[in-house]
């Protein structure tokens, strides 16, 4: 403020995290500040971790599935679902047709409550609570229905190895179309409030840019990419569950709101879009879900001894809300198995952090990081530090190291 | 005159304790208004006393990087200048405690002083929040004094124009509405300047989209994120009283009426019946001002913040004085 | 031209029923149990709290009579929450530590195990009687 004479501001450390307010999960950001324009970032993941794969190596498949469930509450069916997808490829297990559509539905509402979950947050982040509130009032109509459906609000605990555990009823049915009744009218007002709304505009649009190169090159995902213009959704590229039958492609921002530009009010337009998605896709499954099993194996102790007998290596991978989630897993003829590996979809995403908030107001901070839907939660996985410093790793060492990282898991059991 | 001085004591003690009160119902009203408005059940009214009951019982916590005497003082200088401005408005239609002792220039530089006691206080704090916090605070400080200024100097003018003697004074502006002395185009004008002051009462209170300076999300409380027990009650009360002072403001410039002159009632009634159609019309400000603007509006940037004021609503005002100025020069001619 | 569309939606909602779920009493009651005493007698009042859907998976309940001492519910519990008691050859739940997932409802071969309704769980004692299902 004391004139032209003075061009260069003092740099100062602002740190943001692990527990602040603008986050809704911890990570340590540290930002240096030059005024109120951020000249760079650093953020240090790691403040969530729980050990989950290491319960995960000491109990039988079956009981990791309700593990998985609890790996992050907002991404309730996602982590269950991948996991079971890479046992059923390991161990040889066809699902029935009927048990993939209520997956698929089930994952589907997930969707429409995570990105509810998320619209209210952002607009939290911007100051906008009303819109927190009302976003999270429509959002109860889904999870009422999940606990209907499931007998829980955020752990669903439906997913089995070899299908689901519930059936959808035919008492069932009426209150899901109700449901999909009430988001089809509710969605045009939501799209009201938050698009039209100048102020949301004003905070969001030309900010947070991700363009099409750094995001191909940093390797996003989900939503986050797709704003950006990346076409890439695994259920379209690699269909699991019923998606093979149903006619799902990536949603890009439209040309109406004047195509994909990478900033955070292009990532609230494909959120919203999505749940538009998601409701026709939970439409055409009760449509055409054909009748039948549910259930691979209905009697626990056989499928338990065939999860025994299971060898091989297998990936299981899904459309999170946020983009994809991969597990591995290593069954070796024991009851647990011998590796177990989860990507979080969020995992993917951390490091489009850094070109989006480099040059970018300190009162932006909260906004940008919550536009990639950050799930630490999920993310959070054993963090190793080898001598306490940071440094740079290149591909050629990054190369070497995965190599040997499989060298060791190919040689131990 | 010493039983001139004992009366104004007495009027000075009576104005703080209605000041005290009258924000603590403010504070009050505006939070369950705007949970309604948000399908919330909202706090009880008294919410406001419980809290700072129980501020007032914490531990008052210096942070080692602070100055303490100047961390400790800012609150303490901010709740008693910002009672020291209700002395020189007309609270419920009462003349102003100390009237002839100064007028609306005196109200206006007054209004400076918590603003710049809340920056002391945040620059003491020693944390980069609150140092963050103190720097977009001063910004905003300059930012809406513009206009402020341009609605002030207007209605002066005007009564100035018209032969009133001291025009500065709120006692003569009570005594002579704006909207009786102006024609047709004088009215849009002064219709435009009472929503530019309606505008910068956000700012002067920091509320969304102005609270900036206080930004939960993003600065943790920006400047106040280091104050806790008494000094935090204190400033709370500040932005209480803060309220009251700039609706009263509002409701002195552009809605001075008093319900007895039209009401007929007995004359010990009468004071009675003011003060609560003063307060229907402060509350009434304060809704349209604070509580609906808050709920609907996301937060600004500082820039925006900036450029909204010295822009847009200098422009407004301005045009609403020219305006004035227009329809004054042909009622002339 | 600045567009606020959330603005009427507030000012609808200032003349509405507000959309919470009450709490069930407005203030905390110094004890809780004799609170709910109360209400069952009829002397104090509640706001009901929000009907569980049916097939909710809540409290586990037990079956000792139908119960074979298969251990079979152990191995399927991820969070240990059941101890098999050798001498009587039939199991105990520890509440505190199940995490509901109803996995033992679906393995055992005699249907002993249901997950009933009830939600309002919490205790002070970890090992109190409510915590323990045997």
């Amino acid at each position: 403020m004391s004139g032209d004479n003075v061009k260069k501001s003092i740099p100062y450390t602002v740190p943001i995290g692990p527990v602040h307010p603008a986050l809704k999960e911890p990570v340590m950001f540290t930002f240096q500040m030059e005024g109120e324009v951020v000249r760079s970032v650093d953020f240090a993941p790691g403040n969530t971790h729980r050990g989950i794969e290491w319960m995960g190596m000491r109990r039988n498949p079956v009981q990791i599935v309700h593990l998985t469930d609890r790996i992050c509450g907002i991404c309730g069916i996602v982590h269950s679902l991948s996991f079971a997808r890479a046992v059923e490829q390991i161990a040889e297990i066809e699902v029935p047709p009927r048990a993939d559509y209520i997956r698929t539905i089930m994952h589907e509402f997930e969707r429409i409550q995570s990105h509810l979950l998320w619209a209210g947050v952002a607009a939290h982040e911007l100051g906008f609570d009303s819109l927190f509130y009302l976003a999270w009032r429509v959002r109860e109509q889904s999870m009422d229905l999940i606990e209907n459906i499931t007998g829980n609000r955020v752990n669903y605990a439906i997913v089995q190895i070899g299908g689901v555990r519930r059936d959808i009823s035919d008492d069932q049915r009426p209150l899901i179309e109700q449901g999909l009744t009430y988001y089809r009218g509710l969605l045009d007002q939501m799209k009201n409030v938050f698009l039209n709304d100048s102020t949301i505009r004003m905070r969001c649009r030309d900010h947070g840019l991700l363009s099409y190169r750094d995001a191909q090159l940093l390797c996003a995902i989900g939503p986050t990419a797709r704003a950006s213009g990346v076409a890439m959704d695994v259920r379209h590229d690699y269909p699991y569950c019923a998606y093979g039958d149903l006619d799902v492609h990536p949603v890009l921002p439209p040309q109406e709101f004047g195509g994909p530009k990478g900033d955070v009010y292009d990532r609230i337009i494909v959120r919203l879009l999505e749940i538009a998605q998601s409701i026709d896709i939970i439409q055409q499954c009760l449509d055409t879900m054909p009748a039948g099993e549910i259930l691979w194996e209905k009697k626990m102790p056989k499928l338990l001894l065939t999860l025994k007998k299971a060898q091989g290596e297998a990936i299981g991978r899904v459309e999170a809300p946020r983009g994809e989630c991969m597990h591995y897993v290593r069954m070796d003829g024991n009851e647990a198995p011998a590796t177990w590996k989860v990507k979080a979809s969020s995992y993917s995403n951390l490091m489009s952090w850094i070109p989006m908030l480099k040059g970018e107001q300190l009162a932006d901070i909260p906004i940008i990081v919550a536009s990639i839907d950050p799930c630490m939660s999920c993310t959070d996985r054993v963090a190793v530090i080898q001598g306490g410093s940071a440094g740079f790793l290149t591909k050629e060492e990054l190369t070497r190291l995965s190599q040997k990282k499989t060298r060791r898991l190919i040689q131990c059991r | 005159m010493p039983v001139d001085a004992l009366w104004t004591a007495a009027g000075a003690v009576l104005v703080a304790a209605f000041g005290i009160l009258a924000a603590l119902f403010l504070l009050g009203i505006d939070r369950i208004v705007t949970a309604r408005m948000q399908a919330r059940i909202g706090p009880p009214l008294s919410q406001p006393l419980t809290d700072l009951r129980k501020l007032f019982s914490k531990e008052n916590v210096v942070p080692a990087n602070a100055i303490p005497w100047l961390f400790n003082a800012a609150p303490v200088i901010a709740l008693a200048s910002v009672i020291t401005i209700l002395f020189y408005i007309p609270v419920g239609g009462f003349p102003p405690v100390l009237s002839g002792g100064g007028d609306l220039i005196l109200v206006m530089f007054l209004l400076t002083i918590p603003a710049l006691a809340l920056v002391a206080g945040g620059f003491s704090s020693g944390s980069p929040y609150a140092t963050v916090g103190a720097q977009r605070e001063m910004v905003t400080m300059i930012a809406y004094e513009f206009p402020l200024a341009v609605v002030i100097i207007a209605i002066a003018w005007k009564l100035a124009a018209s032969g009133i003697p001291l025009p500065f004074t709120l006692a003569s502006i009570q005594a002579y509405p704006i909207w009786g002395l102006v024609g047709p185009l004088g009215m849009i004008g002064a219709l435009i300047l009472f929503f530019v002051l309606l505008i910068v009462t956000p700012a002067e209170l920091s509320r969304i989209p102005f609270d900036t300076p206080e930004a939960e999300t993003e600065l943790a409380g920006g400047i106040l994120v280091e104050y806790s027990g008494k000094n935090l009650a204190l400033f709370t009360l500040t932005q209480g009283v803060k309220t009251v002072v700039m609706a009263s403001l509002a409701v002195a410039l552009f809605l001075p009426y008093r319900l007895s002159a039209v009401l007929p009632a007995p004359a010990i009634i009468q004071p009675v019946l003011d003060l609560l159609f003063f307060l229907f019309l402060v509350v009434l400000v304060a809704f349209v001002s604070v509580s609906l603007v808050r709920v609907s509006m996301t937060r600004f940037r500082i820039n925006q913040v900036v450029s909204v004021y010295w822009m847009y609503f200098s422009l407004i005002g301005i045009a609403g004085m020219l305006l004035i100025i227009a329809d004054h020069l042909l009622g002339v001619a | 031209m600045v567009r606020l569309p959330m603005v009427p939606e507030l000012l609808r909602q200032l003349f509405t029923k507000p959309a919470t779920n009450a709490f069930p009493a407005r203030y905390l009651p110094p004890s809780v149990t004799e609170f709910l005493s109360q209400v069952a007698q009829g002397t104090a009042a509640i706001t009901p709290p929000v009907p569980v859907p049916p097939k909710f998976r809540g409290k586990i309940a037990y079956d000792r009579e139908s119960c074979i001492g298969c251990t079979l519910c152990l191995k399927v519990c991820p969070a240990h929450a059941i101890e098999f008691l050798p001498e009587t050859k039939r199991v105990r739940i520890y509440v505190t530590q199940c995490i509901f997932c109803s996995q033992c409802n679906d393995i055992c071969p005699e249907g002993s195990l249901h997950m009933t309704p009830e939600f309002l769980l919490a205790c002070e004692n970890r090992y109190a009687e409510t915590q323990i299902v045997e």
